[in-house]
């Protein structure tokens, strides 16, 4: 496919450069990018459909998220798009199973299962493929893995089955597999689009009459709800720390004030010292961690603490494709990024102290200017992403409906092997 | 101080009076409670909740486990094989379930067949007691599901009555029981083939806990980094396991181990992990604090996992997750599934008292008590993650694990 691989090149360039910003952008335009790399995706007959579309769309996953390993968010709407592939097939091999338990006892799916156990009824067969999705528990552990493997590897053959049988069936069938794939993307596309709404929908249930809101830096989410909190008649107060070096807490300030709410302006450093009058802290993250930490903007690891030390509640907002199913090994090292020094100092003024032909070859100045904060857990309150409040600890759940295990190491098979 | 709150008072009123009852040893019985309580003693001779310093009271579990991790000298493997044997003969009494057929030469015994079976080095409790289930399912004469399933309940609780100290037991027959009575797929089948479809997935499933190890090991390999120190306590399967596969991927890391005491299975491990060229350091129990700084992370294996997400392990897991936690260093707990109990302990004493001697190597005097206890219980809180089979886990999953399953 060759228009593809330039549209996958293009899209690799511009996460390399950095040129995506936010992570609702980048789900965005990945989730985009898959969906033509679908609909492009020539699937031969006599084969395994889902399985050719699952490996074309790990092969472009790996290049996404090899492209820009910080920006979790393509890795999370890939492995969205692998599970939403995945559920696809299986849906169609159950609705198919239904249609030839009754019809066709011939056939080479019914075979498969009878090797295995027979007189399964193929209601029981379903369930079991269905277990293949799920994360494991234990109760799949008596259950029998060998059943489900057996199983999902007949549904995910249902197709090739069917097909010599019935092959009138067959075109129409690869055709029903990627529209519907394609129409699950598109919903994907849309919920990600709509999922400040959804989050700003709750904001009256959590911002009261009169409290001190508190946030740091800009996030479009965090604006979205204190402006939701607003239009339904709760007056409040909010301060907003600037977010240096990036000082996007002015723009915030600023967007609210045109809202009509009534904003305080601080620096960072004086977090600790406004703290004490603060009712919530309300921050955006970048990316959400299997474990409920948090990858965030850098100076929140600080707030949390001081609103730790307080008692303030610490909230985050966020939307699901920020929900990352990987665990943080090492988060202070890993997954941070650094940025320009440029953004920290002026390039005239200080330039003589970062020149390199000065003293013995190395400046004496240095600068570090990290983008990301881990924030850990326990330090956590609430998150409130478009499906609801959730505690820290049970954000496992969440990413156990949205992703299949299979597909947590997209991105490390590939370094692995 | 607890000893003076009402409850306790309550309670001990409550054992004084049955303690009279049992010296008067008048048959009437006048509190339908008392009663219970005493048949159910006169049922498990082997029950710990009464006489606690009755010096024949000692834990099968940890005297297995001495006697598979512990370094063995001759007379405590003496000893534990006196108990042992003890042990099986005095319940061979009470405990035989007949199969219901007396035509067999050899009456058929759950306890003998789990005992067979545990004493297996490789093979975890819970397993053992899956496939001594399995066995009893194939010398049943049972013709119809429901008789099949009383007569394994019979069996588990015999086996759960005979040991009560086994968390992975008691877990491992409510799995397998659980897995009898609701499984989904027996619906469709006629009775032979569901006999014979339990057999094989009992059996299947020693197969499924070694893979389990495997998976833990898999599981766990990203979170050991290169250059870290890992404190491990006690000797456990599975955390050799992740230690090995640690090193066979080249890993470069550093155990320090504590010793163990009383049977001393810091030492065994010690001794695996330099087999595999790991640097080991030996720390006696209490030197866990003082090296702690140096420490990375905590890796302890658990005998049981609870319903909070706490676990129950070897005695000084709870201090030394203790000690992890006020020097915010993680604790991570590599544990199978199927060691997940339906328990909820509120506190250490919360627990069927599991005994084992220890020796001091000097007399003591007769005026002095001994803590004997083998185990303790560490709260979720100082818990960082959970590698099981089913997945790195934070401790609040277990529950939910666990009530998907039971409710």
């Amino acid at each position: 496919m060759p228009d593809t691989q330039a549209l996958v090149n293009e899209f690799v360039l511009k996460l390399k450069r950095r040129k995506v910003e936010g992570s609702q952008a980048t789900a965005k335009q990945t989730a985009e990018l898959l969906r033509s790399v679908i609909s492009q995706q020539r699937v031969p007959p006599h084969t395994n459909q889902a399985g050719v579309l699952i490996d074309a769309i790990k092969a472009v996953g790996e290049q996404l998220i090899a492209a820009n390993p910080v920006e979790l968010a393509v890795g999370n709407v890939v492995r969205r798009v692998l599970h939403i592939i995945r559920e696809e097939d299986l849906s169609l091999a159950t609705t198919a199973i239904g249609g030839l338990g009754l019809s066709a006892e011939s056939d080479n799916e019914d075979n498969v299962e009878q090797d295995d156990h027979p007189g399964l009824s193929a209601a029981v067969v379903a369930a079991a493929s269905r277990f293949t999705l799920r994360a494991p528990s234990l109760h799949t552990l008596l259950e029998g893995i060998p059943d489900a493997a057996a199983a999902h590897h007949t549904s995910s053959s249902g197709g090739d089955s069917e097909g010599k049988s019935k092959s009138a069936d067959k075109s129409l069938r690869i055709r029903k597999l990627k529209h519907d794939v394609i129409e699950a993307v598109n919903q994907l596309l849309q919920e990600i689009d709509t999922c400040h709404e959804l989050i700003a929908e709750q904001a009256v249930e959590h911002i009261h009459q009169n409290e001190v809101i508190l946030t740091l830096g800009r996030s479009r989410t965090v604006m979205e709800f204190l402006c939701a909190a607003k239009e339904k008649k709760r007056s409040f107060r909010v301060f907003v720390a600037e977010g240096a070096p990036r000082y996007q807490g002015h723009i915030l300030a600023k967007e609210l004030v045109a809202r009509g709410l009534q904003t305080t302006v601080i620096t960072d450093s004086a977090v600790f010292a406004m703290i004490s009058r603060v009712n919530m802290v309300i921050v955006g993250a970048h990316a959400i961690m299997a474990n409920g930490g948090v990858i965030a903007p850098v100076g929140l690891n600080m707030v949390a603490l001081a609103a730790q030390r307080h008692a303030v509640p610490f909230v985050v907002v966020a939307g699901s494709h920020k929900l990352c199913p990987l665990y943080p090994h090492n988060p202070e090292v890993l997954l941070n990024d650094l940025r320009s020094p440029a953004e920290l100092l002026d390039f005239g003024e200080f330039s003589d102290c970062m020149d390199f032909g000065s003293g013995n070859g190395a400046p004496l100045l240095h600068v570090v200017n990290p983008a990301f904060d881990y924030v850990p857990p326990k330090l956590v309150s609430l998150f409130i992403t478009d499906t609801g409040g959730h505690n820290p600890s049970y954000m496992y759940r969440l990413i156990a409906d949205y992703y299949s295990a299979d597909d947590f190491v997209v991105a490390q098979k590939s370094s692995a092997e | 101080m607890w000893r003076r709150s009402a409850s306790f008072i309550l309670d001990q009123q409550q054992q004084q009076k049955e303690e009279r009852k049992k010296t008067t040893t008048t048959t009437t019985t006048t509190t339908a409670m008392a009663t219970t309580t005493e048949t159910s003693s006169y049922q498990n001779p082997n029950n710990n909740n009464n006489n606690i310093h009755h010096p024949n009271n000692i834990s099968a579990y940890y005297q297995t486990r001495a006697a598979h991790h512990g370094v063995v000298t001759s007379d405590w493997l003496a000893q534990a094989q006196a108990a042992v044997g003890h042990d099986v003969y005095d319940d061979d009494a009470d405990h035989v379930v007949r199969s219901s057929a007396d035509h067999h030469h050899h009456p058929f015994s759950v306890i003998d067949e789990f005992n067979r079976w545990r004493k297996q080095p490789d093979l975890a409790e819970a397993v053992a007691a899956i496939l001594a289930l399995a066995s009893v399912i194939r010398s049943s004469q049972a013709t119809t599901m429901m008789e099949l399933e009383i007569e394994l309940k019979k069996a588990s609780d015999s086996l759960k009555s005979w040991d009560t100290t086994s968390i992975s037991l008691t877990a491992g027959c409510d799995l397998f029981m659980r897995y009898v009575t609701r499984t989904s797929a027996l619906e469709y089948e006629d009775f032979s083939a569901a006999k014979s479809r339990l057999i094989e997935r009992g059996e299947k499933f020693g197969e499924i806990s070694r893979k389990a190890r495997r998976t833990i090991a898999m599981l766990s390999q990203d979170f050991i980094f290169d250059g870290c120190t890992i404190l491990v306590h006690g000797f456990s399967r599975v955390v050799l396991e992740v230690l090995k596969t640690a090193a066979a991927n080249k890993k470069l890391f550093r155990v320090l181990c504590t010793e163990g005491r009383p049977d001393r299975t810091g030492l065994r491990l010690s001794n695996e992990l330099a087999k595999l060229d790991v640097p080991v350091k030996l720390l006696i129990d209490s030197a866990v604090a003082y090296t702690m700084d140096e420490v990375d992370m905590v890796f302890v294996g658990a005998d049981g996992v609870v319903e909070s997400g706490g676990i129950i392990n070897m005695m000084g897991t709870y201090q030394i997750a203790l000690v992890a936690h006020s020097m915010n260093k993680p604790v991570y707990v590599a544990a199978e599934s199927y060691k997940f109990a339906r328990l909820y302990p509120l506190d250490q004493k919360d627990l069927a008292p599991a005994l084992r001697p220890i020796d001091f190597g000097v007399p003591i005097p007769s005026g002095v008590e001994v803590e004997t206890s083998a185990r303790d219980y560490t709260p979720p809180q100082y818990l960082t993650l959970l590698f099981t089979d089913l997945g790195v886990l934070t401790p609040s999953v277990v529950s939910d694990e666990l009530i998907r399953l039971y409710l």
